[in-house]
């Protein structure tokens, strides 16, 4: 399964890697659809440019958190797009534990501030 | 199974375009909303943009890249222009940002960028420590900024004058220049039915013949009138070298080559076109008084096309038909034997100079057989490369000897600049070996650090480049301000162009290796053990390179400085050899050409007399006389001679150089006479011909006889010697004795003469009042070159004295930069050995013993230096010898003065310091360390 210390290595993510692993969390997506996923889960703050985009993918995928796929069948627009992405067990591990800090991060914040 | 465009399960789509029909990176048509920049080409601008990425993952990526750059241009908020402006700021964002993500992994690097990454890296440090010790910086980038700012200034120089190809002729390598070869001269003009006759016969070789000659030119436009040195040229003159015309045409050949005196036009150079006429294209048509003579100005050469010459720039060319009305009472068209012109011929494409040396002897035979009287004598034709070919061969010879001396002398004094920054590298280096130590230890490769201290140096070095070439910017500007104190189109075409940036470049990363290698090498010493702990450097390395440095240092400094002193008192004496006359400060020179003017013979006559009676006659002349090419100058023409009795030799020259004078001119100059009488007013057109030599012609013609009474037979008539005055010099300050001869003005009547005249008190005046008779008698005649005789002789002195203020100028210099060199150097080495100065003084030794000891050891290095710093100052001095006049090779001050001034330098570097680190307290000395 996964390692403890695999897990340790690649946490805390950073928030471009955080939104990259929810928009592969429902499923395969080629690299646009990734970018546009992200564009709207941060309502347009965080944009990424081609550049950015595959750096970050190619980071990732070292990382393991990602690994890439073949086209799920998609048609027209998409038919010719070669390069899909999927999540991994460790990816997916590292979104959960992430979103769970994050989570309880939050709820002592809204305590503490009293909502 | 995925919805296209993803978002999940009843997600709205959010500025998505068309569906699913709509196909991928298709052209659009021209009338597209897509943006400023039409699709293909931006498109291809940021594919651009994706070859900065690095090969591995461009390699991998580029088609999404490419394809998500076209999805993202197709959403709305990057539409249209302000959309377009925002995609550009948005691809070039994302470009930065994603550099170090791309830039990953190192095993994907290839060996290029990590090269590339090592060197920015390094860039980037040595930077900083550029930065960090600006004391430091300084004295290094000062030292090596003088050092190759001089060396690119001379070179400058050097190329200006002697390599650069003519300006702005096309192809100048394919142009030669043509001379007739006389027994002892090699270097003969061409006549113009010559000319004209090789023109018509070589056309296998050459594409064309041109020739030219300079003429002095009276150009009266608008009233005033100015007397300029032009040219008389061929009509394809402009076509030979390729020159276009800035404006209106040049001549015509086929039309403007014939018919003498039917074609008065006129092109005007460019500069003069500037200057005169204030750049007036309407210039073209107009008509000017060239010589008293109305021509027509049909055209102007291009701004970069001087003239056949690299150091002057022509005012106005007139064609070579047109000679008698520029020269009026000399008629060259048909005198096959007056040679005056200067022949240059293009080699057509795939003619060698061979060839065209074998095609010229065929012409010269043919000629031989046509005009056996005229060419018996011409022994052939000389064919020189036209960028070989000089401002005169007499000069050229000792320009390249001249020119080799500066840059050597330079050079050295870069060298020495190089050995004194190489010493603050090393001295730094070994504050930094600790540093270095530590990073060898973790692994660094040995190389690296080599690496990285040589990109320091090449920093520094390129740094020191720029300033260098400011200073010689400097340099440059003041050298092209110079000009001999005659009156001509000067035009030194020195300046800082591509050649010589480039060469100041190549010097500079020269340089950058000879100071930075050994620092780097040594800096990189496996000694690293003791770096680490702090300690001292073992005996053995460091001191070695000391020492090297030290003897090296000596041994410079002595031999630029040696040079440099041969040269400036071989300079001296240059400007204390005897003219041959005397006190030239009271010799008051004036000349005039009426003749430019449009006078005639009787009307020139007229004006000359009465001129001089009213010079002669004012208080405070002693003696004046005519001269029709004053000694010394840049003009001067030579005759053939025969004398009865007078067997040439083969190979010995048959022409004699020769002036027209009038009585009074060997009293004005103070020539003294040796035997018979000067001219006097009766040897004139009535009395039989006469001519008076120097001795040296006497003694070459007649030797131990008396030369007067024999006859002479030259310019055209046998003439009975009358006077024989002593020899000087006439034509160049360091020519051997030569024969010359004088002819009577006054049986010959030339219009254009210098007036000289002895003066008993302020020379000025009386040139003051000379203008003034002139002007009485014609206020239009232009009278030029007015100086004393002192003055005038500054253009043949012109070198010596140019040369010399350079030499004493790099002498000063090397001297400085030698001494603070050899002060650093020994200080420093003094320095190391406080430690042991210290522990004998302790120990009870005798403070003056001690001092003594460590003066010994320092100055035996010094002397070592020396010596071979002698060793090769005199074997130097032998291979300039013929440049040296008056000057012994081993001349004795130069060559023990230098040696002690250092010697002196060295030995104080060393004495201070140690007495210094003798009378310290040892204890303190030894604790310190």
């Amino acid at each position: 399964m996964i390692e403890p210390d695999a897990l340790d290595r690649v946490l805390p993510l950073t928030p471009t890697v955080f939104q990259v692993l929810v928009a592969l969390a429902d499923g395969p997506r080629h690299g646009y659809a990734i970018a546009r996923e992200v564009d709207d889960l941060s309502d347009g703050r965080v944009v990424m440019g081609p550049g950015t985009l595959y750096g970050s993918l190619q980071r990732m995928q070292r990382a393991r958190l990602i690994e890439e796929t073949e086209n799920p069948g998609e048609e027209g627009l998409h038919a010719e797009r070669r390069r899909y992405y999927r999540i991994t067990a460790l990816g997916r591990a590292a979104l959960r534990s992430e979103s769970e800090r994050l989570l309880r991060a939050a709820n002592v914040a809204q305590e503490r501030l009293g909502g | 199974m995925r919805k296209a465009h993803g978002g999940g399960p009843g997600r709205p789509e959010r500025g998505t375009p068309a569906g699913p029909g709509d196909s991928g990176a298709s052209e659009r048509g021209a009338g597209s909303p897509d943006g400023p920049i039409s699709r293909d080409r931006f498109r291809r601008l940021y594919e651009r943009l994706l070859s900065l990425y690095p090969w591995a993952f461009r390699e991998r990526y580029e088609a999404d890249l490419l394809q998500v750059f076209d999805d993202r241009r197709r959403e709305p908020r990057f539409r249209g222009w302000p959309g377009g402006v925002r995609l550009v700021a948005f691809l070039l964002r994302d470009f930065v940002t994603s550099i170090p993500l791309t830039h990953g992994n190192r095993n994907d690097e290839t060996r290029w960028e990590r090269m590339m990454s090592n060197l920015l890296r390094d860039l980037r440090y040595a930077g900083r420590m550029l930065v960090k010790d600006p004391l430091f910086t300084a004295a290094a980038v000062i030292t090596l900024a003088l050092g190759i700012g001089l060396n690119a200034a001379t070179f400058s120089a050097v190329y200006g004058l002697l390599l650069r190809p003519l300006s702005g002729a096309e192809q100048p390598d394919r142009l030669v220049q043509l001379y007739r070869k006389w027994p002892g001269m090699d270097r003969g003009s061409y006549s113009i039915p010559h000319y004209q006759d090789v023109r018509d016969r070589s056309g296998e070789v050459f594409s064309d013949v041109a020739a030219w000659s300079f003429a002095p030119i009276s150009v009266a436009a608008d009233g005033r009138s100015q007397r300029v040195l032009g040219m008389l040229v061929s009509a394809n003159f402009f076509q030979t070298y390729g020159v276009t015309p800035a404006l209106g045409r040049v001549f015509l050949p086929g039309l403007e080559d014939r018919d003498p005196g039917a074609h008065p036009v006129a092109v005007l150079g460019h500069g003069f076109w500037t200057s005169r006429f204030g750049g007036d294209p309407s210039v073209v048509g107009r008509t000017l008084t060239v010589n008293g003579r109305p021509f027509q100005v049909v055209g102007v050469a291009p701004a970069d096309f001087k003239g056949p010459l690299n150091v002057a720039a022509t005012p106005i060319y007139v064609p070579l038909m047109e000679q008698p009305v520029i020269q009026p009472g000399f008629d060259l068209i048909h005198a096959r034997g007056n040679n005056s012109l200067t022949a240059v011929a293009r080699l057509r494409d795939g003619q060698t100079v061979q060839r065209a040396g074998q095609v010229m002897s065929a012409i010269l035979a043919q000629l031989r057989e046509e005009y056996p009287e005229q060419y018996k004598n011409q022994v052939g034709t000389t064919i020189v490369p036209q960028m070989e070919a000089g401002i005169a061969p007499q000069f050229r010879a000792a320009q390249v000897k001249m020119s080799a001396v500066m840059m050597v002398v330079v050079s050295l004094l870069l060298l020495i600049a190089c050995v004194n920054v190489a010493n603050l590298f090393l001295a730094r280096a070994r504050e930094r070996r600790r540093e270095l130590g530590i990073r060898l230890s973790l692994g660094a490769g040995r190389w690296r650090i080599v690496q990285q201290l040589l990109v320091e140096s090449f920093l520094f070095s390129v740094v020191a480049g720029l300033a260098g070439i400011g200073l010689a910017e400097i340099a440059v500007h003041v050298l092209s301000t110079v000009r001999p104190p005659m009156d001509g189109p000067w035009a030194l075409s020195v300046g800082m162009d591509r050649t010589v940036l480039v060469y100041a470049l190549l010097v500079a990363l020269a340089t950058a290796l000879v100071f930075g290698l050994v620092p780097a090498l040594q800096a990189a010493h496996p000694d690293t053990a003791s770096a680490v702990k702090g300690e001292g450097p073992r005996h053995g390395g460091t001191s070695r390179m000391n020492k090297g440095l030290v003897v090296l240092q000596m041994a410079l400094s002595l031999l630029l400085l040696i040079t440099s002193g041969l040269f400036l008192r071989s300079l001296q004496g240059a400007t204390r050899i005897d003219p041959g006359f005397k006190d030239p400060a009271h010799i008051a020179m004036a000349s005039m050409d009426p003749g430019l003017q449009g006078y005639d013979a009787t009307r020139s006559r007229t004006f000359w007399d009465r001129t001089l009676d009213e010079v002669r006659s004012l208080p405070g002349v002693g003696a004046a006389g005519l001269v029709n090419d004053p000694p010394l100058g840049l003009g001067g023409s030579d005759g053939g001679v025969t004398i009865p009795g007078y067997e040439f030799a083969e190979g010995e020259q048959r022409t004699v150089d020769y002036a027209f004078v009038t009585e009074g001119y060997f009293d004005a100059m103070g020539v003294r006479l040796l035997a018979g009488r000067a001219f006097t007013l009766q040897d004139d057109d009535n009395a039989p011909p006469v001519i008076v030599v120097n001795q040296r012609f006497a003694q070459r013609f007649w030797p131990g006889q008396s030369a007067l009474g024999k006859v002479v037979h030259t310019a055209g008539a046998d003439r009975r010697v009358v006077g024989v005055v002593e020899t000087g010099k006439y034509r160049s300050l360091g020519e051997p004795p030569t024969s010359f001869m004088f002819l009577a003005q006054r049986q010959r009547h030339l219009t254009g003469m210098t007036l000289v005249a002895r003066t008993k008190g302020d020379p000025q005046v009386i040139m003051q009042r000379i203008r003034e008779i002139v002007r009485a008698q014609d206020p239009d005649l232009p009278v030029y070159d007015v100086r004393t005789m002192e003055n005038f002789m500054g253009t043949a002195l012109m070198p010596a004295r140019l040369g010399g203020s350079v030499l004493g100028l790099f002498g000063l210099l090397g001297l400085v930069l030698a001494a603070v060199g050899i002060y650093g150097v020994m200080a420093y080495s003094v320095a190391q050995r406080r430690r042991e100065i210290g522990i004998r003084v302790a120990l009870g030794a005798d403070r003056g013993t001690v001092i003594w000891m460590v003066l010994r050891e320092g100055l035996r290095l010094t002397l070592l230096g020396a010596v071979i710093g002698l060793v090769a100052a005199a074997a130097g001095a032998r291979l300039v010898k013929g440049l040296l006049y008056g000057v012994g090779t081993l001349d004795p001050v130069a060559f023990t003065a230098v040696p002690l001034v250092l010697v002196a330098v060295a030995a104080l570097a060393v004495y201070l310091p140690a007495r210094g680190a003798a009378r310290a307290d040892p204890m303190r000395v030894l604790k310190s360390e």
